[in-house]
């Protein structure tokens, strides 16, 4: 059990000109909490954690977990358990072997780690598979043993670096619901890192999002979802992504294919001297109107049907230019393809507003 | 048998070519061979077409076996020849496998002229035997060659190398040993290559130092390797015929059993083809005794091979 903190912690690789692939990170992990670092590739989140593991260097600024600077610590000393993306089991040892190996390094009596292997393997229900080797397990099951390595050592950080994503999509569900079980039953700090924002948001109590190995914004899933900080975020958090587009602003609202959609005093106020802002909101906030209401012309392209909800994507034009838009509609409903229809805007309180060049959030 | 003909002629004729080939290079001679050990066959006897003289040997029986492996120095003191042989094949096979595996690893991390080092290494398997061999003995020349001048030098004792001593065979094992390394290096660097790194990083992470990681992660990582590459070392070294004739020649304190069987093939007073086939056969049978073994125990350490 500890938190761990990130103070300014870079990691630069040489080449020119050097690659600063995380950079600055600063970042409050408490006691207990489960934190998951999101991002698209490359966005420095695997190199983050492997920094908190010792397996990437700290080139500048420092990393403590629970209280200690670790920052020249070799990953040994730092009581850490890492769960890989490749699982990374010993090929040559038995399940019972590979789960207890670190115990068995450090000097543990063999009888202790029998016990705890075991009292792990049934946490995860391993116990039948105790004597086979990794190769004549399936994924789910090897990912559980990487799992139940970590869990035998008890580490006071757990690090899982894209544990999920050499599963089906079925057993992936299950899987993130039962790590995110576990790890509320044990309660160890835990980091986890993942591409995929539907698992950033159900698992993490908090979420951070990178992008070219800056931190975007550290909250709850929810503040993500319902004020991200910027563009980058706006469109990254939420599935369909959020509507964004650039278009010019008047005193009295954003201006969409000649339908003004009123903005707020105060939204109006930040957006102070701009003409124009980047316009963003959510597919589920947007509706189909009767043919006789004020809306935006949209021309459907595609219709996904969900089952619960269908999206309909279609182009409006803004100034000129045809534009993208993705609506949430009702799913036994559904717009036909190449129909006209009327979208707008459903909640007003959902209309999130950027700065046009820094993506910055334009505080309402 | 008919519709078996009809159903599968083509693979049966697409595989005879390779089977007359085999049947007469490698099964024809195998069975002359074995016939001979039974025999007294030797220069005087054998059939002569030039002088149109008719084959006039004899059976014998397992007199041959018997006068080998009683072991008597008149045939070749069989048992401390085959002593000799295992000392040589199995020290030349751990400085191949040790020495070789060391510079893998060398060669398996970044450095720079990473491709400069490995095709200098790979030199000693680049130059024909013989040559190296030649260039071996001069450097081995008791009173001349590079070796002796430069332990002079350095006020130590300079050995007769290629004399009627053990030096003799300490000389052949270090020159198969140069020889035999690159082999050995590029095979355990392909089998390094292919263990995942981040079978490191987790042994790391459980707190593995760099001897454990070696012991836990590399060793086992190249157990298909390694056992592949150690019989087929074994079995190339206890037939290495070249290193040994081309540097020490005749020499009974470096003499091992291909030698000795070529020896009594092609020299002395009457050239003894049956005693040479008997060493050939008995040479057969450890190989293939010693083959067994190895495969037994790896099955049995649950290698499937």
């Amino acid at each position: 059990m500890a938190e761990v903190s990130y103070v300014k912690a870079s990691r630069v690789f040489s080449g020119n000109p050097p690659v600063r692939a995380v950079d600055e990170l600063s970042l409050e992990v408490a006691d207990g909490e489960f934190l998951v670092l999101v991002g698209p590739s490359g966005s420095g989140k695997s190199t983050a954690l492997r920094m908190l593991a010792g397996l990437e260097d700290i080139d500048e600024g420092a990393i403590h977990i629970g209280g200690k600077d670790v920052t020249n610590v070799p990953p040994k000393g730092r009581d850490i358990a890492m769960v890989f993306q490749s699982y990374a089991l010993y090929p040559h040892m038995t399940v019972a072997e590979n789960m207890g190996f670190a115990l068995k390094l450090r000097g543990v009596a063999k009888t202790e780690i029998k016990a705890k292997v075991e009292e792990a393997a049934k946490m995860l229900d391993l116990t039948k598979y105790l004597e086979r080797k990794p190769k004549a397990l399936s994924g789910g099951q090897r990912q559980r043993v990487a799992m139940g390595r970590a869990i035998v050592r008890e580490p006071s950080v757990f690090l899982m670096d894209e544990p999920l994503s050499n599963l089906d999509a079925k057993l992936r569900v299950e899987t993130r619901a039962n790590i995110a079980a576990l790890q509320q039953r044990l309660g160890t700090t835990t980091i986890y890192v993942t591409h995929d924002q539907v698992e950033a948001m159900t698992m993490g109590h908090r979420v951070a999002v990178l992008k070219d190995g800056l931190l975007q914004q550290c909250d709850t899933p929810r503040a993500l979802y319902d004020r991200p900080a910027n563009a980058f975020v706006a469109g990254f958090i939420g599935s369909p992504a959020m509507n964004l587009k650039t278009v010019p602003i008047t005193s009295e609202g954003a201006k969409l294919d000649g339908v003004i959609v009123p903005l707020s005093r105060d939204a109006i106020a930040a957006a102070g001297g701009l003409d124009e802002v980047t316009f963003g909101i959510r597919p589920e906030a947007l509706g189909i109107v009767p043919s006789g209401e004020e809306g935006m012309e949209m021309t459907v392209e595609l219709v996904e049907e969900l089952g619960a909800d269908a999206l309909v994507h279609g182009a409006v034009k803004i100034g000129d230019a045809s534009q993208r838009f993705v609506v949430r509609v009702d799913g036994r409903t559904p717009p036909t393809l190449g129909q006209h229809v009327k979208v707008a805007v459903r909640d007003h309180s959902e209309i999130h507003l950027f700065h046009p060049e820094t993506g910055e959030r334009l505080e309402a | 048998m008919r519709r078996f003909l009809d159903r599968y002629w083509y693979a049966y004729a697409m595989v005879l070519p390779v089977v007359v080939v085999i049947a007469v290079l490698v099964l024809y001679p195998l069975a002359q061979g074995v016939y001979f050990t039974f025999t007294n066959i030797n220069e005087g006897n054998i059939a002569n077409p030039v002088l149109e003289r008719p084959a006039t040997f004899d059976f014998v029986g397992f007199k041959n076996y018997l006068n080998v492996l009683s072991g008597g120095d008149s045939f070749g003191a069989f048992w401390g020849t085959l002593v000799r042989t295992l000392i040589w094949t199995f020290s030349c096979v751990f400085f191949h496998y040790t020495i070789g595996l060391g510079l893998a690893m060398l060669l398996n991390r970044q450095v720079r002229g990473r491709t400069l080092y490995r095709v200098l290494l790979i030199l000693p398997w680049a130059v024909p035997a013989f040559i190296s061999a030649f260039a071996w003995k001069y450097m081995f020349n008791a009173q001349y060659g590079i070796i002796n001048q430069l332990l002079r030098s350095a006020g130590l004792p300079d050995p007769v190398w290629l004399g009627q001593s053990n030096w003799a065979l300490v000389s052949v094992i270090i020159v198969n040993t140069w020889l035999g390394v690159p082999f050995m290096m590029v095979a355990l660097l392909g089998g390094l290559q292919s263990i995942p790194g981040d079978l490191y990083e987790a042994a790391e992470v459980d707190g593995a130092t760099p001897w454990q990681r070696f012991r836990h992660v590399t060793l086992p990582g190249l157990r298909s390797v390694s056992s592949t590459v150690v019989l087929l070392g074994i079995i190339w070294t206890f037939n290495m015929f070249p290193v040994i004739y081309l540097i020490a020649g005749p020499n009974p304190n470096a003499r091992i059993l291909v030698t000795y069987a070529f020896e009594r093939f092609f020299s002395g007073a009457s050239r003894d083809y049956a005693i040479a086939s008997t060493y050939g056969v008995l040479i057969l049978s450890v190989l293939l005794v010693f083959a067994t073994i190895y495969r037994r125990a790896l099955r049995k350490q649950g290698e499937v091979w």
